[in-house]
């Protein structure tokens, strides 16, 4: 039935001219000028081999670069993953708001995060922010420090990160090396959890009633045992896929960063993150062969994330 | 009703959770009614701020009086001096500067930088964007998953290789062959990249496979070319799964930060609203708080009113990206 068309060509044409000249190009580009180094504006570039890569993994600073990179991407995708299916199964087992807990935890999905980014900032101002002054109202609170300080169980009060904090001040947490990446982290989360629980809520919705009851019926009585038997292997499919595009995102965290620290990506460059990194090299400095370098590396593990995804697939990772 | 002690913690963790994802907005909507005084003593003056007037600084060093309108001032009042009459008139200024908190940070979000045409720019940009997209990618749905030729797979493997791709981690390469082309701090150089969405691609793929063939057929038999099929025929039955698209689009684009940042370097016209917002923050010390939530609620707030209104289509939208 189905004759050959020519038109399909014409049809195909733009999309994969575009293909070519958006993907295809820079990504060759970018494999070339990595050997380079090149800068804008110069009429050459001459050929320095593996040089740039050698730089990359031998230098303290790229070294903060990997530091921070892995950092915030192991600690914010269990976290959103995490968050997000438990988010997904707590709403899935109310009997009422769950719409409203939904569009509550989907709106940092949809916010500007620059925006929302420069509202932290002024919220963990050490001074001003409202942060710190409710942790410091937590101090003047008899039982509830106690209770932070973990006191009531025969702590020293100096001891705990609260009653240090109480005695000799809250954290400056942008300002310090010790906390920044740690609260980009934080941000990463908040922004990113509501959208894996919606994509765990839809996963929950084809897990088949029939199943419960049959494993109900093999003596699977708690609800704990019904999630490890059931619910856990059904949603295999939906958490490969999640922590994949996670794990994408998580590479790509720029906004936070740039948001927090106007230049020099944290108190001693904890939160110089990859992308962040390309940005500072190729872009500010002009150094493109190092810039190129960073975003093969970065392409390399995107695509490395990418494969074990699909290994994964066809493994079929569901056992419904 | 059914007060089960599982359900009452069930609650109260996730409303521990809501807390927690609302205190932001919650506090960037009250700081943008909020003084800076009152934000910076941090005095429990409620929601909507005390709105206590303040004087606006800018406005009067605006209104300051001139020499000239001293001296026209000064024959009127023979017996005074010129101090006393610049003092009377500044008072004046004064009093006419003088406003709530809540005017004077939306005042200043838009005339402290152009924010209009920082929002102006958000919209051309999202929705040239959009069109393009969809001008671009249906017709290639339509041959990848109705038409029969040479190539096909190909070409589908193509689309599927650049589906692994980030746009933005291929930036620099991109900004490189922009620049050499002149094109930086441009609206072209805003669109270009993502004149193409692969995904879009893919995911009218999908949609278009499960449309009949019968009503392909049946426009062809009434002679409809394969172009006006694709618009006539294929466009209509897509209407969902393009507004989930759109929304997603959409969405992406107008909170991009990182790709107008790389492209636009200097020309301040062409800024994006949240490549705007840096205009806001000059210096650390001087920074105006209640402006800045002022504009970060302006830009916010678009997106989640209609998110608001829409939400079912928005979380579909948002999430295709999870449809297999």
């Amino acid at each position: 039935m189905n004759s050959v068309h020519k038109s399909a060509y014409w049809f195909l044409a733009p999309a994969i001219i575009l293909m070519i000249i958006i993907f295809g190009i820079p990504i060759i580009m970018a494999l070339g000028l990595s050997l380079t180094d090149y800068s804008l504006g110069n009429p050459g570039a001459n050929f320095v081999g593996l040089d740039n890569y050698e730089k990359i993994f031998t230098r303290s600073s790229y070294e903060k670069m990997f530091g921070a990179t892995f950092r915030y991407v192991l600690v914010v995708v269990p976290l959103t993953v995490g968050l997000g299916l438990g988010a997904a199964l707590l709403i899935n087992s109310i009997t009422r708001f769950g719409d409203l807990y939904k569009t509550i935890y989907f709106l940092p999905v949809m916010a500007t995060l620059m925006a929302m980014a420069i509202v932290w900032q002024i919220m963990l101002h050490p001074s001003i922010g409202e942060i710190n002054r409710f942790l410091q109202s937590g101090c003047e609170i008899g039982w509830l420090k106690n209770l932070l300080t973990l006191s009531f169980l025969g702590f020293e009060k100096m001891d705990t990160w609260f009653g240090r904090s109480c005695e000799d001040g809250m954290p400056n947490w942008l300002g310090d090396k010790d906390y920044a990446i740690w609260v980009v982290c934080f941000i990463g989360v908040w922004q990113g959890f509501g959208f894996n629980m919606v994509l765990y809520l839809a996963g929950l919705t084809s897990v088949s009633r029939e199943l419960y009851m049959a494993a109900e019926m093999d003596g699977a009585k708690s609800s704990w045992e019904r999630f490890r038997l059931v619910t856990w292997p059904a949603l295999g499919p939906t958490t490969v896929f999640v922590v994949t595009i996670s794990c994408i995102k998580a590479f790509q965290v720029f906004d936070i960063v740039e948001a927090f620290w106007t230049r020099g990506a944290g108190p001693s460059k904890t939160a110089y993150v990859m992308m962040y990194a390309i940005f500072e090299k190729g872009i500010k400095q002009n150094l493109i062969g190092i810039g190129a370098s960073i975003t093969i590396i970065f392409l390399i593990f995107v695509m490395m994330i990418t494969l074990v995804q699909r290994y994964l697939v066809e493994k079929r990772v569901h056992y419904s | 009703m059914n007060f089960s002690i599982g359900q009452t913690i069930k609650h109260a963790i996730l409303i521990l959770g809501a807390l927690i994802v609302i205190a932001p907005f919650y506090t960037m909507v009250s700081y943008s009614f909020k003084s800076q005084r009152e934000i910076e003593t941090g005095a429990d003056t409620g929601f909507f701020g005390s709105q206590e007037v303040i004087i606006d600084e800018f406005c009067v060093h605006r209104g300051q009086p001139e020499r000239e309108e001293v001296k026209d001032t000064l024959e009127l009042y023979p017996e005074k001096t010129e101090r006393d009459v610049y003092n009377i008139l500044l008072d004046e200024v004064k009093k006419n500067c003088t406003k709530k908190p809540v005017f004077f940070n939306y005042q200043s979000a838009f005339t402290f930088a152009p924010l209009l045409r920082y929002l102006l720019n958000g919209v051309i940009v999202t929705v040239s964007i959009f069109l393009i997209q969809v001008i671009v990618a249906l017709p290639a749905a339509y041959a990848l998953a109705k038409l029969r030729f040479w190539g096909r797979d190909f070409a589908f493997s193509l689309v599927l290789f650049c589906l692994l791709i980030p746009v933005h981690a291929i930036a620099l390469p991109l900004y490189i062959m922009l620049a050499k082309v002149g094109l930086t701090n441009t609206y072209a150089a805003l669109i270009i990249p993502w004149t193409i969405s692969v995904f879009g691609i893919f995911l009218m793929r999908q949609f278009f496979m499960t449309v009949p063939d019968d009503l392909i057929d049946a426009g062809r038999m009434d002679g409809m070319s394969e172009f006006s099929i694709i618009w006539k025929v294929m466009l209509p039955t897509a209407i969902p799964a393009l507004l989930a698209f759109a929304i997603f689009s959409v969405v992406a684009h107008w909170n991009d930060y990182f790709w107008p940042r790389v492209v636009i370097t200097g020309e301040r016209n062409l800024f994006t609203p949240p490549i705007g917002m840096r205009e806001y923050r000059a210096d650390s010390d001087g920074t105006f708080y209640g402006p800045i939530m002022a504009v970060s609620t302006v830009i916010v707030t678009p997106l989640i009113v209609a998110f608001m209104l829409a939400q079912k289509r928005f979380i579909e939208g948002i999430t295709l990206s999870g449809m297999k």
